[in-house]
């Protein structure tokens, strides 16, 4: 397996673990970068191509990191979604008031 | 005042038709139940929630806001929008607890994330106080509607709040979120368009990018096109320190739910996505979108600057981007214009209709008034409620010159004392609901003797809005950490409950163990535990 784990089973990508903080502290990196880069690049700015550039890497490297723990969360819990609506109507109507 | 050709009105009536129709035409969706009304059935693919994300966050009056913040401190004010960033860590942090939570509103969250009394006390002072702020969100963006129309035609103030909000009304009031989401994406596209064409346009008749720079560096002001131009690690009032807390609150604000007001409008968002994968994205794509924006609106105020240096009148420079469409756009596109600045008002009005009226309708009108209420019934008190929300609306917006400043402080209440006690909420199990009402109760007292009442009588200095921040967060942490302390946390039960469904983030290690005693985390999972 390689340091980036790209295979999940459900319960392991319930688990907040490596690839999360990678997509958390990528996140704000590449907001940052897109935001600035594409003002610096509008102004014909050298260093606006090159953020802007490594914004786009960025925010591609992060997807590729998330995404298919995110499928494995979301396929999951789809699940198990119908019955945690039920649950959440009878508490909204007082039918079940202790958790 | 602007001539409108044939077909400048031929362009807006268009708009209107297109923009009503389409929101009307999903009235059969709409109507079919509450989840549908106010969360378009919780099935939208991830584009659509962020489409709504990025036209919600595209009101009238932004434009006028980000052109007085660059046109003040050139590319360097683009990190005052840099606010919606709160959204980088959220989208794949609080989004997705707060997705599966299920919770139609933040307000129900709260009864989901604590327990008993102190979490209905949350869940109707929530809810009371977002019926009262989209009201107030309605009329401020409604009359800066006013504004451009009576900038634009001469018309009365009233004229461009009532009408514009009342036709978005009709589809709000046929299709609900349906109505909402539909008439977003097409106004998002619209928006976005004519963004880059105004901004294109504008950046041509100043002689183009390089003729920008140049003249920039003539007149001396090349640093307007330094993102990092700060006044000082301290000093002036654009320094570092400034930036710094921005990027703490921004960022770090993604852990948590409500450290920004825009929380509230993405939550709905959020739950109408159809996958907590879809949820994220909507959210961290409809921001990109917004913070983007904002650097092409940018670059074209640096042209609105170059040719037309020294305006002194906040008022006058802050219609900069309005006025490189309204004076340079070529007859024809002047009307599409317009037709795109109503796009970008209808899309926020909507928005906040349909999620004033939803905490009415479920946190409100169901949990409280009528728990056995059908889902026809609430579908009809959800229009109700959007029809007196657009009523209360022309009331505020007509009043807002009055009011402003001590609303705009009211947000800042919102914002600064219960920052922190807005992560603790997700991130920490032992913070429980006393401890976030102290927050709120101690941080409407602190932020009058912090803003006002102490540096009225001299005890302390009149501080840096940045200042501000920590010593409020400071004082209110004296208040809020005891009381949590010294009361019970939330009884087990109810948390393990919470915790195997939204799998928060942080320090909830009892909770899980707790969960895992009772068997209700897998085998796999301990045996994981177990071996760590």
């Amino acid at each position: 397996m390689g340091f980036i784990r790209r295979n999940w089973t459900p319960w392991e990508a319930d688990e907040w673990r490596k690839e999360d903080w990678i997509a958390i502290v990528l996140s704000p990196l590449c907001y940052i970068l897109l935001m600035v880069g594409t003002v610096l690049s509008i102004l014909l700015n050298i260093w606006g191509f090159i953020l802007l550039a490594l914004g786009i890497f960025l925010t591609w490297l992060m997807h590729w990191v998330i995404d298919p723990k995110l499928k494995m969360i979301s396929g999951e819990y789809e699940k198990k979604q119908h019955e945690y609506l039920e649950q959440l109507e009878r508490n909204a109507r007082w039918e079940e008031i202790n958790g | 005042m602007v001539e409108f050709q044939f077909l400048d009105w031929f362009w807006v009536v268009l708009f209107l038709l297109v923009t009503v129709g389409l929101g009307v035409a999903f009235y059969r969706l709409g109507k079919r139940s509450e989840s549908d009304f106010f969360l378009a059935g919780r099935g939208l693919p991830w584009w659509l929630p962020a489409s709504s994300v990025y036209a919600t966050h595209t009101a009238t009056d932004t434009p006028i806001w980000v052109t007085g913040i660059v046109y003040k401190y050139g590319v360097a004010g683009l990190w005052y929008t840099f606010f919606a960033a709160w959204c980088a860590i959220s989208a794949f942090v609080s989004t997705r607890i707060f997705r599966r939570s299920l919770a139609y509103t933040q307000a129900e969250w709260n009864t989901i994330r604590f327990h008993g009394l102190g979490a209905e006390m949350l869940r109707g002072w929530i809810s009371g106080w977002q019926v009262f702020m989209n009201m107030f969100i309605l009329g401020w963006v409604g009359i800066a509607m006013g504004k451009v129309c009576q900038y634009l035609f001469g018309w009365d103030l009233w004229i461009g709040l009532v009408l514009f909000s009342s036709l978005c009304a009709i589809y709000v009031l046929a299709a609900g979120y349906w109505g909402v989401i539909m008439a977003d994406f097409q106004q998002g596209i619209i928006a976005f368009l004519m963004i880059i064409i105004v901004s294109a346009w504008g950046i041509m008749a100043a002689g183009g990018p390089t003729v920008i720079a140049d003249k920039l560096t003539v007149m001396g002001e090349a640093w307007r096109m330094n993102p990092f131009a700060f006044t000082g690690w301290f000093e002036g009032d654009f320094p570092v320190a400034w930036f710094i807390t921005m990027m703490v609150i921004a960022i770090i604000g993604g852990f948590g739910m409500g450290t920004s007001i825009d929380w509230y409008v993405e939550a709905q968002r959020i739950q109408s996505a159809k996958s907590v994968r879809d949820a994220s994205y909507s959210i961290w794509w409809g921001t990109a979108l917004v913070l983007t924006r904002n650097s092409v609106w940018a670059a074209a105020i640096l042209a609105f600057y170059v040719m037309s240096p020294n305006i002194a009148t906040q008022a006058e420079y802050e219609l900069g981007w309005f006025r490189l469409g309204f004076e340079y756009l070529p007859v024809g596109l002047i009307g599409f214009f317009f037709a795109a600045l109503i796009a970008i008002h209808v899309s926020t009005i909507a928005s906040h209709l349909n999620l004033g009226a939803m905490y009415f309708t479920r946190d409100l009108y169901l949990h409280y008034f009528k728990p056995k209420a059908t889902e026809k019934e609430l579908v009809w008190v959800g229009r109700v409620a959007t029809l007196i929300l657009l009523l209360g609306s022309f009331f505020y917006g007509l009043m807002m010159e009055d009011i402003t400043s001590w609303l705009i402080f009211a947000l800042w209440l919102m914002a600064a004392g219960i920052w922190l006690p807005n992560i603790l909420q997700v991130v920490w199990w032992r913070f429980n609901a006393w401890g976030y009402l102290s927050s709120w109760i101690a941080n409407l007292g602190l932020s009058w003797l912090v803003v006002w009442i102490l540096p009225h009588w001299n005890i302390i200095p009149v501080l840096p809005d940045y200042q501000q921040f920590w010593l409020l967060m400071l004082l209110g942490a004296l208040i809020f950490v005891p009381v949590t302390l010294l009361t019970k946390h939330e009884p087990m039960e109810h948390l393990v409950k919470y915790y195997v469904q939204a799998r928060p983030i942080g320090w909830w290690g009892p909770v899980k163990r707790e969960a895992q005693k009772l068997g209700l985390l897998t085998h796999i999972e301990m045996k994981i535990e177990g071996g760590k």
